[in-house]
C-alpha cells in the first residue's frame, strides 16, 4: 500500500503551482503599507491623487516632507541614544526634529539672524573673567511625555556626561565644568574650572552640539551608556512615530503640542509628517526625486544634479543655476605634513601652490561647481562678507620673493571667471555670466596657476632637477609626495586629489595618489604618516565668523610631532610663533567682540604667507528640494537656514516651507 | 564501521574543528594589522562631524574609548578573551554600533540575505545547469541557441550595471515593481500573509537580477561539463539502444556530470553569509552585504569577526556534509 496520498511528480508540480501563484499574487496586489489596502484620503470621493496616498497606513504624502538620510542603513536601528560616541541615527530626524540645544548658529543668514536662543532665552552670560557662564532658560517648553524642560535638565545632562566615561562630552566637561548651580528652575549657573570665554560652544549647534537630555527618563537607567533611549521622548516639535528595523527609513509626526516646543516662535511646522529615508546611490536619488518619492536630496553627484537641473523642473539647488550647490562652511585643503623635508619648507609650499591649475581641479571635482577659496577660511554664509571682502585689497597687493629680489604678486581674482568660462563649454547658459554672480557662487579668485613663478621658488629653495627633469630636494634626494585622499566614499575629493597630482607631476614632482579607506586615512593623517592629504581641518560657524572653532587646536601647545596622533585639527604639524598670540588673544575676546574679526584676519594674512595647507575650496553638497510638494525651500536669495538635511540646522525649514498649492 | 569511525570520521571532524580555530585565528589578527583604528575612527567621525570638540577632550575620548570598546590589553590578552567570550556564545558588543551586541546585528540582516540568496542560488543553479546541458545536448535547437547567445551576453555585464538597469527599466520607466526596500515605509514587519506577500514582491527585482547573473555561470560550467560526456561510450552505447533521449539527458549525461556543480553549490551556499553588497545598495535591501562593508571600512573587529565567524562555519559545515553525502551522488565514491 502506497503511504504517500501522492505521487513525488504531483508533489513536485503542485509545489510548483503554490509558488508560482504566490508570486504572481504578490507581483499582482501591491500591498499597501502594512497591509492595509489602497486607501483613499479620508472623505475623498473622487480618484486618488499622487499626494493623496498614503505612504505609511493614515500618513499622505501631501502632508509628509520626505528627506535623504545621508548616513544610509542604520545600524542599529532602535539605538537614539545621542550622547553615546559613534551612533549612527543621529541624521534620522533625531537632531533636527526630535532634540533640541540651548543656542543655535546658523552656518547661513539664519531665520532671525545668525544667532537663535533656542532653548536658552538668551545669549550666554559670562562673567568677566570668564569663569562663570549662566544660562537663562525658556519657560514653557515641554518634552513629548508632558514633563516640563528646566534647568534640572541641563544640569543633569552636564553633571551626568561628565561623570560617564566614554560618553560625548565627558572630556570637554570634565576639564572645564567645576560646579553646576540652579538658583531657580530657570537658571543654571556653570562654575568652570578655568577661564574659557567659548563655553557656549559646546551647547550651540553647528551640525551638532551637546543636546539637552531628558533628565526623568535617563535617570531612571541603570546604564546610560547601554540604553538605547527608544523611543526617543522629544523635545523638538516632532515625535518618531514609526521607524524600519532596518534602519532605512524613520517617520516623524509633528506634535500636538507643538506650541511647546521652541520651534513655536516661528510658527506651526508645516508637514505634519517628515520621513528620512536612505535612497541609495545618485541615480537612484535621481529616480526618486523625479517621481516625487523624495523631497530634500542631501547630496548628490555632480552629474546628478547637472540631470536634474536638466530634466525635473520642480528640482531646485541652492543657487538657481549652476553651481546649484549650497557651500558647506567647510574648506578641503591640501594639508601638508608641514615636518616632512622640502614641505615644512614655505617657498616649496607656496611652489607647490601656484604649481595647481584652480580651474581643473574645479572641472574635475565638481565639473565646475565648486566655489573657490584663496585664504584659509571657507567662502560661505557670511564669511564673503566678514574675510573675503576685506581681504581683496591685501590680496592684490601681497608679493612673494622669488629670489633675486624678484618680488610677484601670486593673486588671481580672474579664477572664477575661468572656471565659468570652462564650464560653460559643457553647460551652456546654465553658467551664469554675470560678474557680481560668478563672485557669489564662484568665489572670489585663487592663486595664479604659473609654472615658472613656482620654478624659480622652488630654486629659491634650494631645489634642483635631475636629467629627467623631475625635482630633486636640497640634499639631492628625489621629491616625492603620495597625495592621500577618500575613495568612492567622496568622489568629489578622489577627483579632485587626482587632478592636484596630475598637476604637481606635469610640474617635475614625483607625485601620486595615495587613496585610503576612511578609517586607514583617519588614523594615519593623525599620526602624520603621510606627505600630504587632500582633506579639511579648517570648519567654521558658517554665520559666525569666530574661528576659535577650528583654531584652538591650531595653538603650540596641542602641537605633536610625526608619530604621536595629532590632537585636535593640526594634522599639518605647523606651528608659528606669531599663531598662539592670535589664538590667545581670540579666546579672551567675547564671542561677539568684533575684534574678533581683526585678530581672523591677521590669521589669514599669517595663514596665506605661510601656506601651511593649500586652501582650495568650500566643500559644497549638491542639495536638492524638490517643489512638487512643498515650497520655500532656503536658496542663496533666501538663505534663512542650510538645506543640507543631516544639519540639526535644519529644523529652521520646518517653519519656513509651505504645501504647494 | 569502527574502521569508518577512526580513520575517516574523527579525522575529518578533527580537521572541521582546526579549520574554523585557523580561520578565526586569522581574522583575529588581520584587522589588527590594519592601520587603521575603531577608536581613531569614532574620534576623527566626532572631530568631522563639524562638532566643537577641545583638544584635551580627544585625548580623554581617545582614551576612554579604548577602555571602553575592550582594547586596552596587549593583543594576546584580547586573543584569550575573546576565545572565553566565543566559547560562551558572545561575539562582543560591535564597536561601530556599540553597545549593541554583535550577535543581535547578525540576527537581524542574516535572515533576509538568507532568504534571497539561497532562493536566488538554487533557482539559478537548476535552471543554468538544466540549460547548459540542454545547450550541449541539443545544441542545434534554435531556442537553446538564442538561450546560449543571451546566457554569454548577460554573464560579463557588471552586476551594479544590469542591476541598475533593471532598476530603472521595471521600477522607474515601467513602474511594476517597487523602487527600494524589502517592504513599503511605514509597514509592520509580522508574521502574516499581507506581508509576506509584500517581501516577496520586493524581493521579486532583486531576486531576478541574482538569477539572470547566476544563471550565466552554471549554464556555461554545465555546459562545458557535458559537452564532453556526451561522447563517452555509455551515452553512445546507450542512443544506439534507442532510449528517450530525455532518459539518456538525466540519467546519463546531467547525473554524470552533476559532481563539481554540487560542490561549486556547496560553496556558494557558504559564501552567503557574507551577502551581497551591491544587490543591497542597488535594491536597497536589508542584509549582510552592507553590514559586511559597514563592518570593513569601521574597522570593527569584533562585528568582522562575528561575520567571518559564520562565514568559515558555513563554508568548513558545508564542505565537511557534501564529504559525508558525496556517495549518495556517486556511487564511485567510497572511503578507504
Amino acid at each position: 500500500m502506497n503511504r504517500y496520498t501522492l505521487s513525488r511528480r504531483e508533489f513536485l508540480a503542485q509545489l510548483g503551482l503554490v509558488t508560482a501563484g504566490t508570486m504572481l499574487a504578490a507581483c499582482a496586489a501591491p500591498a499597501a503599507p502594512g497591509g492595509a489596502g489602497p486607501a483613499a484620503a479620508p472623505g475623498a470621493a473622487g480618484p486618488v491623487t499622487a499626494g493623496d496616498r498614503e505612504i505609511a497606513p493614515g500618513v499622505r504624502r501631501s502632508e509628509t516632507l520626505i528627506l535623504e538620510n545621508p548616513t544610509g542603513k542604520v545600524v542599529p536601528a532602535d539605538d537614539f541614544n545621542r550622547w553615546r560616541p559613534g551612533i549612527q541615527s543621529a541624521s534620522t530626524g533625531l537632531q533636527q526634529l526630535g532634540l533640541d540645544a540651548l543656542w543655535y548658529i546658523d552656518p547661513d543668514a539664519g531665520i532671525d539672524g545668525v544667532w537663535d536662543n533656542s532653548l536658552a532665552a538668551e545669549k550666554p552670560i559670562y562673567n568677566e573673567d570668564f569663569t562663570q557662564m549662566t544660562v537663562k532658560l525658556r519657560e514653557g517648553i515641554y518634552w513629548s511625555d508632558g514633563v516640563e524642560f528646566t534647568a534640572e535638565d541641563v544640569a543633569y545632562t552636564v553633571e551626568t556626561l561628565k561623570a560617564t566615561a566614554g560618553m560625548s562630552y565627558n572630556g570637554q566637561f570634565n576639564k572645564y565644568v567645576a560646579s553646576v548651580e540652579m538658583p531657580d528652575k530657570y537658571t543654571v549657573v556653570f562654575n568652570l574650572a578655568e577661564p574659557n570665554s567659548r563655553f557656549h560652544g559646546l551647547f550651540t549647534v553647528r551640525w551638532s552640539a551637546c543636546f539637552i537630555m531628558p533628565k526623568h527618563i535617563f535617570e531612571q537607567q541603570s546604564d546610560i551608556v547601554a540604553y538605547t533611549f527608544n523611543p526617543p521622548v522629544s523635545l523638538g516639535p516632532y515625535v518618531l512615530k514609526d521607524y524600519d528595523p532596518q534602519g532605512d527609513w524613520y517617520l516623524w509626526e509633528r506634535r500636538e503640542d507643538w506650541q511647546r516646543t521652541s520651534l513655536a516662535r516661528f510658527g506651526m511646522p508645516a508637514p505634519k509628517y517628515a520621513m528620512y529615508i536612505s535612497p541609495g546611490p545618485s541615480d537612484k536619488k535621481v529616480m526618486a526625486q523625479t517621481s516625487g518619492e523624495l523631497d530634500v536630496i542631501h547630496d548628490i553627484a555632480p552629474e546628478g544634479m547637472i540631470t536634474l537641473a536638466r530634466t525635473n523642473p520642480t528640482s531646485k539647488g541652492w543657487f538657481k543655476s549652476f553651481p546649484w550647490a549650497h557651500p558647506d562652511p567647510t574648506l578641503p585643503a591640501v594639508i601638508y605634513n608641514n615636518e616632512k623635508p622640502g614641505l615644512d619648507n614655505r617657498d616649496i609650499r607656496w611652489a607647490l601652490t601656484l604649481a595647481i591649475d584652480i580651474v581643473r581641479v574645479a572641472m574635475a571635482s565638481y565639473r565646475g561647481a565648486a566655489t573657490i577659496s584663496a585664504i584659509h577660511v571657507p567662502p560661505t554664509g557670511l564669511y564673503p562678507g566678514y574675510y573675503f571682502d576685506p581681504m581683496q585689497e591685501w590680496l592684490n597687493n601681497f608679493t612673494l620673493d622669488l629670489g633675486g629680489g624678484e618680488q610677484y604678486k601670486p593673486y588671481d581674482p580672474t579664477a572664477p571667471q575661468r572656471i565659468a568660462d570652462a564650464a560653460r563649454a559643457s553647460l551652456g547658459d546654465m553658467v551664469p555670466t554675470d560678474p557680481e554672480e560668478i563672485r557669489k557662487s564662484i568665489g572670489y579668485g585663487w592663486w595664479k596657476y604659473d609654472l615658472e613663478a613656482a620654478e624659480k621658488l622652488m630654486l629659491k629653495a634650494g631645489c634642483t632637477r635631475n636629467s629627467a627633469g623631475k625635482w630633486l630636494l636640497p640634499s639631492g634626494e628625489p621629491f616625492k609626495i603620495a597625495l592621500m585622499a577618500e575613495g568612492d566614499t567622496r568622489p568629489i575629493m578622489n577627483r579632485g586629489a587626482a587632478m592636484i597630482v596630475e598637476n604637481w607631476a606635469e610640474f617635475g614632482i614625483e607625485s601620486s595618489l595615495d587613496v585610503r579607506d576612511n578609517a586607514s586615512r583617519a588614523r594615519l593623517t593623525l599620526l602624520g604618516e603621510m606627505d600630504a592629504e587632500f582633506g579639511w581641518t579648517v570648519e567654521t560657524w558658517g554665520g559666525h565668523p569666530d574661528l576659535f572653532f577650528f583654531l584652538e587646536s591650531w595653538h603650540s601647545s596641542f602641537y605633536r610631532p610625526t608619530g604621536e596622533n595629532a590632537v585636535g585639527r593640526n594634522r599639518m604639524r605647523w606651528k608659528h610663533p606669531d599663531l598662539d598670540p592670535i589664538i590667545e588673544q581670540i579666546q579672551r575676546l567675547d564671542f561677539d567682540d568684533p575684534k574678533g574679526i581683526e585678530l581672523g584676519l591677521e590669521f589669514i594674512k599669517l595663514a596665506a604667507t605661510e601656506m601651511p595647507i593649500t586652501p582650495i575650496m568650500s566643500y559644497n553638497v549638491f542639495s536638492v528640494c524638490d517643489e512638487t510638494y512643498w515650497e520655500g525651500f532656503p536658496t542663496a536669495e533666501n538663505p534663512y537656514t542650510n538645506p543640507v538635511a543631516n544639519w540639526a540646522n535644519t529644523k529652521y525649514m520646518y517653519v519656513m516651507i509651505k504645501p504647494k498649492a | 564501521m569502527r574502521k569508518f569511525v577512526l580513520n575517516y570520521l574523527i579525522p575529518r571532524i578533527g580537521q572541521y574543528f582546526l579549520v574554523i580555530f585557523l580561520g578565526v585565528t586569522l581574522t583575529f589578527i588581520i584587522p589588527r594589522l590594519s592601520p587603521s583604528d575603531p577608536v581613531e575612527r569614532q574620534v576623527s567621525q566626532l572631530m568631522m562631524s563639524g562638532s566643537h570638540v577641545s583638544p584635551e577632550a580627544i585625548i580623554a575620548m581617545r582614551e576612554a574609548l579604548t577602555e571602553m570598546y575592550g582594547l586596552s590589553g596587549s593583543l594576546w590578552e584580547q586573543y584569550l578573551a575573546f576565545w572565553g567570550r566565543l566559547l560562551k556564545g558572545d561575539l562582543g558588543p560591535s564597536l561601530s554600533s556599540f553597545p549593541t551586541p554583535v550577535t543581535q546585528l547578525l540576527a537581524t540582516a542574516m535572515p533576509w540575505t538568507f532568504g534571497l540568496l539561497m532562493t536566488s542560488i538554487i533557482i539559478s543553479w537548476i535552471v543554468g545547469n538544466i540549460l547548459g546541458a540542454l545547450a550541449s545536448y541539443y545544441e542545434k535547437n534554435v531556442a537553446i541557441q538564442i538561450v546560449d547567445v543571451v546566457s554569454q551576453a548577460v554573464r560579463p555585464i557588471p552586476y551594479y550595471i544590469m542591476a541598475l538597469v533593471l532598476l530603472a527599466v521595471f521600477a522607474y520607466w515601467i513602474p511594476i515593481f517597487p523602487f527600494s526596500g524589502a517592504y513599503p515605509p511605514g509597514t509592520r514587519v509580522e508574521f502574516s500573509l499581507s506581508f509576506i506577500l509584500t517581501v516577496i514582491r520586493h524581493s521579486l527585482l532583486p531576486l531576478f537580477s541574482l538569477v539572470l547573473i547566476g544563471i550565466g555561470g552554471w549554464f556555461i560550467g554545465m555546459k562545458s561539463l557535458t559537452s564532453n560526456i556526451i561522447s563517452e561510450d555509455y551515452v553512445v552505447y546507450a542512443e544506439n539502444a534507442g532510449l528517450p533521449k530525455n532518459r539518456i539527458l538525466s540519467q546519463y549525461i546531467i547525473r554524470n556530470a552533476m559532481l563539481p556543480q554540487i560542490t561549486g553549490l556547496a560553496l556558494q551556499i557558504g559564501l552567503i553569509f557574507s551577502g551581497a553588497l551591491i544587490m543591497e545598495v542597488v535594491f536597497g535591501y536589508p542584509g549582510m552585504g552592507t553590514l559586511t562593508f559597514q563592518a570593513v571600512m569601521a574597522n570593527d573587529y569584533t562585528l568582522i569577526m562575528g561575520i567571518t565567524l559564520l562565514s568559515i562555519v558555513g563554508v568548513a559545515t558545508i564542505v565537511l556534509i557534501l564529504d559525508f553525502i558525496y556517495p549518495l551522488f556517486d556511487p564511485r565514491v567510497r572511503i578507504q
